[in-house]
């Protein structure tokens, strides 16, 4: 159990890899948030005006680039073995989504399952990129 | 690939920790190169090579290719 939980806390990483990692995961949280923003502004009337939808698009992307330079920057910089357990885990991540995809096209094309939507192509990557991290980190512990 | 870390590190009474900050990775980094489960790149492998003053090719040794 500790070996998962010091997985999961990314114990003995250099402190410059979790300065890296902690700004990546602020921009994350910072551009999800800018979603929720959007999808919680539904109830208003300022939803549709243009000065908001011009503010909330610029930020969402705006943070979006920033989030990705700061992962490359993190993946640059970051210790080698984390390095590859996170390379690792990327692949995974693509691959299983890639495939989880095209076959659950085939079943909702034959009208089997419904078509599956944005948000369930982001949590899968998420999850399966999570258990990658975690089971490479356990790995090579 | 093979390595010489663990004796190497032994030799000058260092503990996993002591080198990782030498070289300014992780522990769990050198643990995995002393149990040859992962491989460093060029890069640390230089660093390796400086900070115990050898060649690369006296720390780390291939593996016979049939």
């Amino acid at each position: 159990m500790s070996k998962v939980l010091d997985a999961i806390l990314c114990k003995g990483l250099p402190a410059r890899d979790i300065k890296n990692a902690n700004r990546v995961n602020l921009l994350a949280l910072l551009w999800a948030g800018t979603l929720a923003v959007t999808a919680f502004s539904k109830e208003y009337t300022w939803h549709n005006t243009m000065l908001f939808i011009s503010i909330i698009f610029t930020l969402h992307t705006a943070i979006g680039i920033f989030m990705v330079l700061s992962f490359r920057k993190f993946l640059k910089e970051l210790d080698d073995l984390e390095r590859k357990i996170q390379l690792d885990a990327l692949a995974l991540s693509v691959g299983i989504t890639i495939i989880s995809f095209s076959s659950s096209s085939i079943l909702s094309m034959v009208g089997i399952i419904e078509k599956l939507d944005q948000s369930s192509l982001i949590m899968l990557m998420a999850i399966t990129y999570m258990i990658g991290i975690v089971a490479g980190r356990i790995k090579y512990r | 690939m093979k390595n010489r870390l663990k004796v190497l590190r032994a030799e000058r009474d260092w503990t996993q920790a002591e080198l990782a900050e030498n070289l300014a990775v992780s522990r769990q980094t050198i643990n995995a190169i002393e149990k040859g489960k992962f491989d460093p790149s060029l890069p640390l492998a230089f660093k390796v090579s400086r900070l115990f003053s050898m060649p690369i090719e006296d720390i780390f040794e291939e593996e016979a290719v049939d």
